[in-house]
């Protein structure tokens, strides 16, 4: 019992400092490249512990990214359930991948979810890109995600969870 | 869900989740608060010395400058009141500190750390020390997301200040930092380097505060409207410090006092009515 409040209270903690990541201020040439931490730490429990972290969870923790970003109600909820609907539906196949091979798979699950956001912005008439930059963050997503991958699974393992 | 925000239903649960937020704000600015304080922490005598006598300096030529401003305010108000037009007089001022940027990269907004509980209300027009920056977008408890003039839906009613020319600035594509003039006939008078101020129109920003300074202009014979250019005289990059306005300004346009809230349609209409005059 002891043990899943520490497990939940690292899940918060991780939601946290993801978005803390999602809003801290960075240089006007890096904004663009900002990678979507929170999605990727959805991705991170959604394929490891889904009986914790489901659609349900990653709304409200979108739901919270709408308030600290100052967008549309919504707009990050909806892209979080996508992403994590998509972990659900991979998650059996993406635990026995490769860290390089879920990178690949992370790169299309944020790039679809930059591509909902970015039609949900088109339909609300809210500013948005012209050109094909706003898919930049699924590739440094990509990127990170082993980081993500080996950060949080290393805590898991220092603190002899599970 | 995202209808709801359209129609303004979802105010409440945004307070509230303001809130919330509030303590993540304050620690997503922890980084540019140390460094900002470690840069006061380690400054050395002679420049804090160097950096006072220019300080000294500047307040003494403000004052001589505002010395005689205050007599021509003074003076444009008799003559103002001899023509029966309800002049601009002083405004009141509350400072704000910027504490966050906007994540997203395509709309220009900032987060301030003053909000509802200090009487920031929406629509509220925001300056900086070299100009105009814009205005409150939303009111949280205890900050407020103010949209730049930069922002791509975001129009600011201007004048050229050399001969009264008006346009409308929009903020650019993408994300970009300059202002593109809107509806400008090619016949209007407007140069590189004109400086720009705030027309007044709209009834959201302060009359006379500038705004932006041309730097490029274009006009082809096939286009209907000049491309215009303009550099915003505010630097959002450099400055920590902004003003809100706090007093509700009196305008000298009363026939277009309806809207009390200037959003960009409004301001197109106007447009729509200048251009066809």
């Amino acid at each position: 019992m002891a043990g899943s409040v520490v497990f939940n209270s690292l899940i918060v903690m991780s939601f946290i400092i993801a978005g803390l990541l999602a809003i801290v201020p960075m240089p006007e040439w890096a904004i663009y490249f900002r990678p979507e931490w929170v999605a990727l730490v959805v991705v991170y429990w959604v394929i490891n512990n889904p009986e914790r972290v489901g659609i349900g969870i990653a709304w409200m923790v979108g739901i919270m990214v709408d308030a600290l970003t100052g967008s549309l109600f919504g707009l990050h909820a909806l892209g979080l359930a996508l992403v994590a609907w998509l972990a659900l539906r991979l998650r059996l196949r993406l635990r026995l991948f490769s860290v390089s091979r879920q990178a690949s798979v992370v790169l299309v699950i944020v790039g679809l979810q930059l591509l909902l956001s970015q039609w949900l912005q088109f339909l609300f008439d809210l500013p948005r890109g012209t050109n094909m930059m706003f898919l930049a963050p699924a590739v440094t997503s990509a990127l990170f995600w082993p980081l993500v991958w080996l950060l949080v699974g290393g805590t898991i393992r220092s603190l002899d969870l599970k | 869900m995202a209808a709801d925000k359209r129609f303004g239903y979802m105010e409440q649960a945004r307070q509230a989740l303001g809130l919330v937020a509030t303590p993540f704000f304050w620690l997503a600015d922890t980084p540019a608060r140390v460094g900002n304080s470690l840069g006061e922490i380690f400054v050395s005598r002679t420049e804090l010395l160097d950096e006072n006598a220019r300080l000294r300096e500047e307040l003494m030529l403000s004052r001589q400058r505002l010395l005689l401003a205050e007599s021509l305010t003074v003076e444009n108000n008799r003559l103002l009141a001899l023509q029966d037009a309800s002049a601009l007089f002083e405004q009141e001022v509350l400072t704000a500190e910027i504490i966050n940027v906007s994540p997203d990269p395509y709309t220009r907004r900032i987060l301030i750390n003053k909000g509802g509980r200090d009487g920031v209300f929406e629509g509220q027009a925001v300056l900086e020390a070299n100009g105009l920056m814009g205005q409150v977008l939303q009111v949280m408890p205890f900050s407020s997301w103010v949209l730049l003039i930069t922002d791509v839906n975001h129009v600011t009613p201007v004048e050229v200040s050399r001969n009264g020319e008006r346009a409308l600035a929009r903020g650019g594509q993408d994300g970009d930092t300059e202002l593109d003039l809107e509806f400008v006939i090619p016949t209007q008078d407007i140069e590189v380097g004109d400086t720009l101020i705030s027309s007044g129109m709209g009834q959201v920003y302060p009359k006379n505060y500038p705004v932006a300074e041309v730097i490029s202009v274009h006009r082809s014979p096939v286009q209907p409207y000049a491309t215009i250019k303009a550099r915003p005289m505010a630097q959002v990059g450099s400055t920590r410090h902004v003003m809100l306005v706090l007093a509700a300004t009196v305008q000298d346009v009363p026939a277009l006092a309806d809207g009390t809230e200037g959003g960009a349609d409004e301001e197109s209409t106007l447009a729509a009515i200048e251009s066809a005059n």
